[in-house]
């Protein structure tokens, strides 16, 4: 029996050391960052800085919608049931808003995804090397662009060395938290414009003119520079960016209005583009901008057209009639953009027709020889005419203003245009508090080194 | 690991030369009444050898030696230890007070005598037969300190239990359950974007012989790193030796229906409160000159277009509004009326000399009391115990069943049944001019989501292990278990085209998963004579458990017509996804107990768990306790009191761990990244590879008393529960690419009183007994390192230091300004103030009671039974999270109102409490005031049943050996503040949300009944 109790106590000490070794488990469906060792591994986390950028938090939804619900006055109206949509149509937002945390939160791990894969390159071959630097570098680079515009002063008021903009991060974490580097505070919003600069005219320089699967491109990072440009007031680059684009040749207006949105792939006039399918999406539910745009049963129905901005269209414009009737989950009835009708369709984030207007409007502004050689006047009625609407004779800056409205509408332009002009937004001076978004207070409470917007 | 060979080798000095052989037999009986009793068990003292009384109460034992001492025991009665003569005749006396009733613990037994501990015992008597989806539900207002919230009265739904309070903040305060020593899945497996269900109501509650709740860390830390949120043990039903093989027949039928509802305006009171929204509009329009109307008349005239237009006009679908043509019940269309639940139990335990067996099937159907929801189960169990030789023994206990739970969408979705009383009541349910359902309601109509729409979840579960134990002495044994809970689910939905949720395209998903946990327990008991007044128990062994966890889901949409109700009608794929899980515990443990002449103990247990949710840095934790008792009774002083017939003291001081925060969490990880054509990762989470156990010492002091020879006895126990190194999700800096990650940081108190006393009030003929437990938890939130951490719904609640855990938080609502009808907050300032951007956030109050507990009286005369039990809670607040659409007087929608509103504020002067109404000038709209804040205490008429007991006459004609015949109505009355049902919590899961209430389904009050009958 001495025997049986040692042979019981031999077995019980072998299950048990073969059972430490049972502690050891490793994930399934997640990777360690150990295990980013090639150049495919590292190109995964930047083409994962596309799925973010497709997230409702920014181009999937947010940063089109919020813009336009900043200047919904004569555009759009928010009918449903999320008070935090509506608190931003009325001016009324608060600082513990989930709007701006996801933003904000979301943006920076797309740059610290980006500032991973700047930080990773030696894995990349020497060959593809640049691309892969400046594809990273497009990608923060317009991230920064929208974190300066929605959570900072605009670059127009002036000022901009001491304004505050956004924390600049350029570095990756990593992995273990580091408090030594985590507490970042604002940089000013000149030194945020300059990195955005730096950015995107690297990706301008090194990107190929043309690429696979709707990656960006180097004209992707000049049409947003000719953006940077103009709200900075420097006509002369705006102009240049936005002409080097229309002179490429690799893109064209649609022929109507209406085939510039609800595209599989891009259209032949997207210029930077958001892809969206049926598995990969900015959300279905309670989020995405068809979700919000699209009425009810397809989507909520929440965001309706608000009538007086039919009103700014001639009768003949294709534009005018680019709406459809619906309503939306909460019982209201009214008018929809057609822009945002399906789901699982292509976000535009530039076109060609802003391109036009951007290099007329910049044109006119600077004087001079326009560059490009084409007049304002032209550029107007190029994107006038495939509307079907008739020529203009003579153009203003307050035109290009106008048409931007009628072109760009729910697509989150008119904020910018109007703010860059130090024009009123919904009767509110230009600089109004409320016209920024709050630095989120979750970020306030976690990191002393950050000063909250006014006003909030 | 010396102590082994250690412990191994005295076993085996102490072993005796045998003897030769001598023959004893005797009878044994009732003290009370001289009946023979049958199934005893008698044993010499210190040896294996075992024989029961047969059916006459004899009974023959073959001694090992002269002069030996045999112990007689028996369920029910009091052991009794006598020196073995010829021809014995014995006599046992029933327990009194049932101090010796066997109490399970962590490996092992004890008798409640010897409990240093803290553990509350419930009968399985008490959770059979009761109306409930699951066995915890039961266990509500029985014991102390235990508190259960069910959360609503949908069936399936994981419920909310706290063992003295909550002790944790982001990883789970739900408690660890074991039964017949397997520890089981106890968390929802089920669709992620519903309510979790409850893998929990697989049980057959009618299987259960008790529930013991381990509550201190004397009693829970034998389990170490998974007891800190206490430990519940299920152990099913056992035969007997040499016991007549008893069937039982259980048949039962209900009939349920809401308790609490809110009370709804109806077509008259919509429209006329509509009417008043208009008036008030205007007036205020006018009065604050905002459209510059010409007169008062014309404002009121162009809001009531405005109203009648869009909405009496509009969703009236052409009847006439104004005669109060449609007047739909909204409300009632989303109940079903005497839902019925039946089940049938049949089983059979029995038992010869060598073997025992229990063996049951069941079948239950259940239907909500809210359409669409039904929950089905059958299954079996056999447990069947074999005595090999006389020192080895084996058996098997094991469950198979099958659940299957139809489902509604949970409480946030517009399709959800409990949603529909917002639809207002001029609007028709089927439209007049087709005959179909009406497609032109307010929010979608979610009578298609019911008629269409199928969310079937089906469970196959298999929990059972296989055991041996080898008696190498009497004073040494081992004990190996292996045992398998294994769970699967299959989960369908469908939503049709006309639905909201199937987005007139039609939709369907598919969840697979699939739970696998093995566990094997080794161990070893060992109980020397040490001595004439010295006992000891000694357990030492080690414990693996493994769980793999794989599912896999599938969502398509886009289907050709509703005719295929599953994810193969539909035509495009838009997510499908697995995830693969595993964890594994491995745990060494070491107890002994001590007791000095019976009457002092003392304990002494460690436990060390390694897991594979920590990295190696922090892997092992070690959790100690000790404890001592004092049976003051035993004293020789004490003997003389008439007054104290059963006195214990005893205090406790124990570590214990919570590691359930899911795996992997210490690991920096990236995800899978799936933007269109570029297949890519992202990072997901920041890794900690110091990550360690979250630990919580609890201090326990405890007094147990018996009093006019136990006629009167019962408990008292203080408490203080420590929790350090808490599993935190500490926010970092968004701007690092991250949002939190897990580490040790911070502390919680948990600090408390349970007491339990029972009585017998009348012991005649006519019998009346008392018993009543109530329990106070007071947490506080000690340290988060300044951190505010929320949850909770339209009123946010949170963890923040110096505060119960989940305190409600936002503004005070105040009442109204009787000159404006403005909703008044308590401002900044302290003063009121009707500007809301400038009222003060303060602490409302919280969603965890203080005081929780139950109240029983049973009475019984000749084979008359009553039962009436009553539980309650308070101290605590329930947020109508609904209010601000079904209350707020129209602005943030149309919805159909609560009655109250109807008292709404109309004219300078009017005091009311509910402010001005309107669509666009409407007061006191916000969601995060306390203004839907309530008081949330109440008591409850928890169940009454009534039951007779065939008499002997009968048994005897019908051939059978017992029927009782009972009728029991559970939810009957409830005095509370709330103006709903106080029973409801839509966020079961997680520990800072909780008492909100968002179109929650009320608890059902149910009448049963049932037969009971014993062959």
């Amino acid at each position: 029996m001495n025997k049986l109790i040692y042979i019981l106590i031999a077995t019980t000490f072998i299950v048990a050391s073969a059972c430490n070794k049972k502690l050891d488990v490793t994930p399934q469906q997640n990777i360690t960052p150990e295990q980013i060792k090639t150049a495919d591994d590292v190109k995964g986390v930047l083409f994962g800085g596309y799925k973010l950028l497709q997230n409702g938090s920014a181009f999937g939804e947010q940063y089109l919608l919020i813009a336009d619900l900043l200047a919904s006055e004569k555009q759009v109206k928010f009918v449903g049931t999320f008070t935090e949509y509506r608190d931003i149509e009325d001016k009324n937002q608060n600082q513990t808003s989930f709007i701006p945390r996801d933003m904000w939160s979301n943006a920076y791990a797309i740059i610290n995804s980006m500032n991973t894969v700047l930080d990773k390159l030696d894995l990349i071959d020497e060959s593809e090397r640049d691309d892969i630097k400046s594809e990273a570098e497009f990608i923060r680079g317009i991230v920064y662009f929208e974190l300066v515009n929605f959570f900072a002063k605009p670059y127009s008021a002036g000022d901009t060395e001491n304004n505050l903009g956004v924390p600049l991060v350029l570095d990756p974490q990593k992995y273990v938290y580091d408090p030594s580097t985590a507490f970042v505070a604002r940089a000013s919003v000149q030194d945020v414009y300059n990195q955005v600069i730096s950015d995107l005219s690297d990706a301008a320089t090194n990107l190929p003119p043309q690429q696979e699967d709707f990656r960006a491109t180097q004209f992707s990072a000049k049409a947003f520079l000719s953006r940077v440009y103009l709200n900075m007031g420097m006509y002369q680059d705006a102009a240049t960016m936005a002409n080097n684009v229309i002179q490429s040749g690799e893109f064209s207006l649609v022929s109507t209005y209406n085939q510039a949105f609800n595209n599989v792939g891009n259209s032949s006039e997207d210029i930077f583009a958001i892809q969206q399918t049926a598995q990969s999406n900015a959300g279905t539910g309670n989020s995405g901008l068809t979700t919000f745009y699209s009425a009810y049963p397809v989507g909520r129905g929440d965001v309706q057209i608000v009538n007086s901005y039919l009103n700014i269209f001639t009768a003949d414009d294709f534009r005018k009639n680019f709406w459809y009737q619906g309503g939306s989950i909460g019982g209201f009835t009214g008018k929809y953009t057609g822009k945002w009708k399906d789901f699982y369709k292509t976000v535009p984030v530039v076109r060609l027709a802003e391109m036009y207007l951007t290099r007329g409007e910049a044109n006119l502004r600077k004087g001079g020889a326009p560059v490009g050689g084409l007049t304002p006047l032209s550029d107007i009625n190029t994107v006038r005419q495939r509307s079907s609407t008739s020529a203009l004779a003579t153009v203003t800056a307050q035109n290009f203003v106008d048409e931007r409205f009628r072109e760009l509408g729910f697509e989150g332009d008119r904020v910018w245009t109007l703010k860059r002009l130090q024009m009123n937004v919904d009767g509110y001076e230009y600089t109004y508090d409320k016209l920024i978004l709050p630095i989120p207070q979750r970020e306030i409470d976690v990191n002393k080194n950050l000063v909250q917007n006014p006003g909030y | 690991m010396k102590i082994f060979l250690f412990l191994i080798g005295i076993s085996v000095m102490s072993l005796s030369a045998l003897a030769q052989n001598l023959t004893i037999t005797g009878m044994v009986t009732d003290a009370k009444d001289n009946t023979r009793l049958v199934g005893v068990t008698v044993k010499e003292k210190n040896q294996h050898k075992a024989v029961v009384t047969d059916k006459e109460g004899s009974f023959t034992i073959s001694l090992s030696s002269a002069g030996g001492v045999l112990i007689f025991s028996y369920i029910g009665y009091d052991d009794v230890e006598l020196p073995a003569t010829e021809n014995m005749k014995v006599q046992l006396t029933p327990n009194t007070k049932n101090l010796n009733e066997v109490v399970v613990v962590g490996y092992g037994q004890a008798t409640k005598k010897q409990l240093t501990g803290s553990i509350s015992k419930v009968s399985g008597k008490e959770v059979a037969n009761v109306p409930a989806p699951s066995f915890e539900s039961a266990l509500q207002g029985k014991a102390a300190g235990v508190v259960i919230e069910s959360g609503s009265g949908k069936l399936g739904q994981a419920i909310k239990i706290r063992i003295r309070g909550t002790s944790s903040i982001s990883a789970s305060s739900q408690p660890l359950y074991v039964v017949d020593g397997l520890p089981i899945v106890s968390t929802s497996q089920s669709d992620i974007f519903n309510d979790p269900t409850n893998p929990l109501a697989d049980i057959n509650p009618n299987d259960i012989e008790s529930i013991e709740v381990l509550k201190d860390a004397s009693a829970a830390a034998i389990y170490g790193a998974r007891a800190a949120n206490g430990v519940i043990l299920i152990t099913t039903k056992k035969g007997r030796n040499n016991e007549k093989t008893t069937i039982e027949l259980n048949l039962t039928n209900s009939w349920s229906n809401p308790t609490r509802t809110f009370d709804f305006l109806n077509a008259t009171q919509y429209v006329d409160l509509i009417e008043l929204a208009a008036a008030s509009d205007g007036k205020y329009d006018f009065k604050n000159d905002i459209s510059g109307y010409a007169t008062e008349e014309d404002a009121i005239n162009d809001y009531k277009a405005f109203y009648e237009g869009n909405i009496l006009d509009y969703y009236s679908l052409g009847t006439d509004w104004r005669k109060g043509e449609v007047n739909t019940n909204w409300k009632d269309l989303l109940y079903n009326h005497n839902a019925v639940a039946n089940q049938i139990d049949l089983s059979a335990s029995g038992g010869n000399e060598k073997t025992r067996f229990f063996a049951s099937g069941f079948y239950n159907v259940q239907n909500a009391i809210v359409i669409d929801n039904k929950f089905y189960r059958y299954g079996g169990r056999l447990n069947l115990e074999h005595n090999a030789t006389d020192k080895l023994s084996l058996g098997i206990n094991i469950a198979v069943d099958r659940s299957q739970l139809n489902r509604v969408t949970n409480d946030n979705a517009f399709s959800t049944p409990g949603q529909l009383v917002a639809q207002i009541p001029i609007s028709p349910v089927y439209d007049p001019q087709t005959g179909e359902l009406n497609n032109q309601t307010l929010y979608g109509n979610g009578l298609f989501d019911a008629q269409f729409n199928s969310d079937k979840q089906a469970t196959n579960r298999t929990v059972g292990n296989v055991f041996a134990n080898y008696e190498f002495t009497p004073s040494l044994s081992f004990r190996s278990e292996f045992g398998a809970d294994i769970l699967s689910l299959y989960q369908e939905a469908f939503q049709g085209k006309q639905t909201i949720d199937g987005g007139g395209i039609g939709k369907a998903n598919l969840i697979v998963s699939q739970s696998t946990s093995y566990n094997t327990n080794n161990y070893f008991t060992y109980t020397p004579a040490i001595g004439k007044n010295s006992k000891l128990n000694s357990v030492i062994g080690m414990s693996y458990l493994q769980n793999d966890t794989k599912q896999s889901a599938s969502y398509g949409e886009q289907t050709p017509s509703d005719l295929i109700k599953n994810l193969s009608g539909t035509t495009s794929i838009t997510t499908s996804y697995s995830t693969s899980d595993k964890y594994t515990f491995l745990s060494y443990f070491l107890r002994a107990n001590y007791s000095l002449l019976d009457k002092y103990l003392l304990a002494a247990s460690i436990r060390t768990d390694g897991s594979s949710r920590f990295g190696s840095n922090n892997r092992y934790g070690w959790f100690p306790s000790v404890s001592a008792g004092w049976l003051l009774s035993e004293e020789r002083f004490m003997q003389q009191s008439k007054f104290f017939s059963y006195l214990k003291l005893r205090a406790s001081w124990g570590l214990t761990g919570n590691a359930e925060i899911g795996e992997s969490n210490f690991l920096a990880l990236y995800g899978v990244a799936n933007y269109p054509e570029l297949p890519g990762f992202y990072p997901v989470q920041l890794g900690n590879p110091n990550l360690k156990w979250e630990k919580t010492s609890q201090a326990d002091a405890g007094i147990e008393f018996g009093i006019l020879n136990n006629r009167i006895s019962g408990e008292i126990d203080v408490y203080k529960k420590h929790t350090s190194d808490l599993l935190l999700q500490v926010n970092v800096p968004a701007t690092t690419g991250f949002l939190n990650y897990y580490q040790n940081l911070g502390t919680m108190d948990n600090k408390g009183v349970e007491v339990t006393l029972s009585s017998k009030n009348i012991d005649t003929k006519f019998k009346w007994n008392t018993s009543l437990n109530f329990a106070y938890n007071k947490n506080e939130v000690l340290d988060i390192n300044g951190q505010i951490i929320e949850g909770g719904f339209s009123v946010v609640q949170r963890a923040v230091e110096g505060e119960p855990i989940g305190v409600f938080y936002g503004e005070k609502f105040l009442g109204v300004d009787p000159e404006t009808g403005d909703a008044l907050f308590l401002g900044e300032d302290g003063k009121p103030t009707t500007d809301f951007d400038n009222a003060k956030r303060v602490v409302l109050g919280k969603s965890n009671p203080d005081w929780t507990g139950g109240f029983t009286n049973t009475f019984s005369y000749k084979n008359f039974d009553l039962n009436i039990f009553f539980t309650f809670v308070s101290g605590n607040k329930i947020n109508n999270a609904g209010g601000y659409f079904m209350s707020d007087g129209f602005y943030n929608g149309f919805d159909n109102q609560t009655t109250d509103i109807i008292n709404a504020w109309r004219e300078p002067g009017d005091k009311s409490n509910v402010p001005r109404i309107g669509y666009f000038y409407g007061s006191g709209y916000q969601p995060t005031s306390s203004r839907w804040l309530y008081n949330g205490s109440y008591i409850r008429l928890k169940n009454v049943t009534l039951g007779y007991t065939a008499p002997k006459t009968v048994n005897d004609f019908l051939h059978i050996s017992s029927a009782r015949l009972y009728v029991s109505g559970t939810n009957l009355w409830t005095k509370t503040d709330y103006p709903g049902d106080p029973e409801i919590n839509t966020e079961t899961a997680g520990n800072i949300g909780g008492g909100q209430d968002f179109y929650t389904i009320p608890q059902a009050r149910t009448i049963t009944i049932g037969l009971n009958i014993k062959f």
